[in-house]
């Protein structure tokens, strides 16, 4: 059967097209501002790039902020319950899984892709992964890069706030203090780690424990967030797609 | 009232009169009114609420009374006393995220919208509050502590000095003589005596309120679906404001009516949700809408806007003054679960026994931003609760519509794993 997952996140859409448990075609896209303006339009790039058309496709399931702006889709599904889907079909011992996009963060206690609990982040952005990106612009470096300086080093500096844009200027005084870039990453990184250890830490944390979301690329703060939590940490491939996966499983 | 300092420094009261706040107030309440009535289940009394909710009729009548009105807030404000002394009672705490704005010209930012919205109503000229005459506050959370301090820039406000614990011999003895206290005020103010016949009259009529709301109550024990929780929170509601005579007719109207549905099956089969917490205000049900929408339903609540309210009732020993006050205090004391007071215990006893007779399948906590009280509190709640397997989810909100999506990112997934559980 093949199926057709869209996950509507903060900044990026990202949809799948999958047989079973293979996935034929994906596509990230930029969210804007009228999603149902152009949503058939990369929907359809999709397609073309499975060779598929809508005909083809049995079941399309939403997932995540807005799934009623989407006006084709079949079914809908939270995206608590998606990544604890994905969680399972890649890692199926998993216990726990964390979900780091844009703007939320995620956590779900799971067993065997069923929910048991969850904890999100409150509305504002800290400890996501707008704030990564607003510090990668202070530092004047891609995301990519943050995340390899902060593996050159092993000392820290205190960040205090948490809020986005103060961060940002604190980061920038720090530059003006000739902090070295790579401290400034590292710290940054242990600060949104220790974010997401307090939200974990509530639900418990668990052994083995997925990450995923867009964040989840992030070699620095999986770097940080694996000595917070001290745990195996496990990331499937494209755990950028973990929404659009799980609604599909 | 007004004291020697207050009469020495005296603050000019911010006034203002925006036409287009007015007006998306009317269109917030007539919006939401007819999102409710679209429930085709929808009891036919309901209509009598809508009535009352949307408030320019009751408004008008009681501008045409020669009855003063009195402002209360809370829970603790008898209002035997005040419909004893001839005067109308109407609770002001307010659920409009429109006058928010023009309150933070006066007050902080950084308390609840509650008291924003209901200190808003005042600089508009908004609702019920610009017909008080009085205001009576019980100094519960630091919010309202410091409240009447700023509305004495407008009118007399009469301060209940509640206690912190309310177990203490020493508080019952304080809470007790405030209640005499406030009967003499409340006396002086209206130059009407109240007679021992007379209280007599509204204690019972008060406790003929609570049996009839009670018998309500116990109808959704067994069959949730006749009545929506929005719908009853309205029906609570109304008694803020309404005439307590025709409140009873209505709903005793309300109740029959309902007795005649729960006759038929069962109908509602979705989720059972209890809701906790902070207040939830007409038209403040962005939470109960996005619950019922996603089809679950709220069949019972804890909140001092809800069943709290109209509970209890006053029960004398002895039909003596002294005995009926020291009941009407007693009853307007000890029920409360309001977080203002040091424990949580008995709030969470009470939140236990409603989960067991209603067999809800999860508690919705309802935590609003700057009420440090009933964030506090959760910590505990919600631990009990999931160490009996009781799912809770705590919704952290304001009163803006703002985070609707959010909301029921929420909530979908609760009522999702709450599915997977079962």
């Amino acid at each position: 059967m093949i199926k057709a997952g869209i996950d509507i996140g903060a900044k990026n859409i990202k949809i799948v097209i999958m047989k079973d448990s293979e996935i034929l075609a994906k596509g990230v896209f930029l969210s804007g501002i009228d999603i149902k303006v152009f949503i058939n339009e990369i929907f359809n790039k999709v397609l073309k790039d499975a060779n598929l058309s809508k005909e083809n496709i049995s079941q399309i399931i939403v997932t995540g902020v807005g799934t009623d702006l989407i006006p084709f889709a079949t079914n809908k599904i939270s995206i608590v319950s998606a990544i604890a889907k994905t969680a399972n079909f890649y890692f199926p011992e998993s216990k726990m899984v964390i979900d780091v996009g844009a703007e939320e963060t995620r956590i779900v206690k799971c067993n065997k892709g069923a929910v048991l609990d969850f904890a999100l982040n409150d509305k504002c952005a800290a400890g996501a992964g707008l704030f990564l990106e607003a510090i990668s612009r202070a530092l004047e470096v891609s995301l990519e890069e943050m995340g390899r300086l902060s593996l050159k080093t092993e000392n820290t500096v205190p960040i205090n706030t948490q809020c986005v844009i103060f961060a940002e200027s604190e980061v920038v005084s720090l530059i003006h203090r000739k902090t070295p870039k790579e401290d400034i990453a590292r710290s940054v990184y242990d600060s949104m780690a220790s974010r997401v250890y307090s939200l974990a830490s509530k639900l418990g944390i668990e052994q083995n424990t997925v990450v995923v979301g867009g964040v989840a690329k992030d070699i620095g703060f999986l770097d940080s967030l694996k000595r917070k939590l001290g745990v195996n940490l496990l990331v499937p491939d494209n755990p950028e797609f973990a929404g659009a996966i799980g609604a599909c499983l | 009232m007004k004291d020697s300092f207050e009469r020495r420094y005296k603050r000019e009261p911010v006034i203002r009169k925006d036409e287009r706040i007015i007006e998306d107030i009317q269109k917030v309440k007539t919006n939401l009114i007819n999102l409710i009535k679209n429930n085709p289940n929808r009891p036919a009394t309901m209509a009598y609420y809508d009535e009352i909710i949307l408030g320019d009729k009751r408004e008008n009548e009681l501008k045409n009374l020669k009855n003063k009105v009195i402002g209360t807030f809370c829970y603790f404000v008898p209002e035997e006393l005040i419909w004893g002394v001839g005067c109308i009672p109407v609770r002001l705490c307010s659920g409009f995220f429109e006058t928010i704005t023009p309150a933070e010209e006066v007050l902080p930012r950084d308390i609840c919208p509650l008291i924003r919205s209901t200190f808003g109503c005042k600089v508009e000229g908004v609702g019920y509050f610009n017909l008080c005459s009085l205001i009576v506050l019980p100094t519960t959370c630091d919010g309202k502590k410091k409240l009447g301090e700023y509305i004495s820039d407008y009118l007399p406000v009469l301060t209940l000095n509640l206690p912190n614990i309310k177990t203490y011999d020493m508080a019952k003895e304080m809470w007790n003589k405030e209640i005499k206290v406030l009967k003499s005020k409340l006396e002086e103010f209206s130059g009407t005596k109240i007679t021992r016949k007379n209280l007599e009259y509204w204690i019972k009529l008060f406790q003929k309120r609570s049996k009839l709301f009670r018998s309500i109550y116990e109808l959704r024990k067994t069959n949730p679906g006749i009545i929506s929780h929005r719908d009853f929170l309205m029906m609570v509601q109304s008694s803020f404001y309404d005439d307590i005579n025709r409140w009873i007719e209505k709903t005793q109207v309300l109740y029959d009516e309902l007795v005649e549905k729960s006759k038929q099956k069962n109908s509602f089969n979705g989720e059972k949700l209890l809701i906790t917490g902070a207040p939830i205000i007409f038209p403040n049900f962005k939470i109960l809408n996005v619950i019922e929408d996603l089809g679950a339903l709220v069949v019972v609540d804890e909140l001092c806007s809800g069943t709290q309210r109209l509970w209890d009732y006053a029960e004398p020993d002895e039909w003596t003054m002294e005995g009926m006050l020291e009941s009407i205090a007693t009853r307007y004391l000890l029920p409360s679960t309001c977080p203002c007071f040091t424990t949580s215990y008995d709030r969470i006893d009470k939140l236990l026994t409603m989960v067991d007779e209603f067999k809800v399948d999860g508690v919705i906590y309802h935590d609003l931003r700057l009420c440090q009280l009933f964030d506090m509190e959760r910590n505990l709640v919600t631990k009990i609760l999931k160490d009996k397997n009781i799912p809770v989810l705590t919704i952290h909100t304001e009163y803006s519509q703002e985070d609707t999506e959010q909301i029921k990112t929420r909530i979908e997934a609760f009522l999702e794993m709450i599915r997977s559980k079962a």
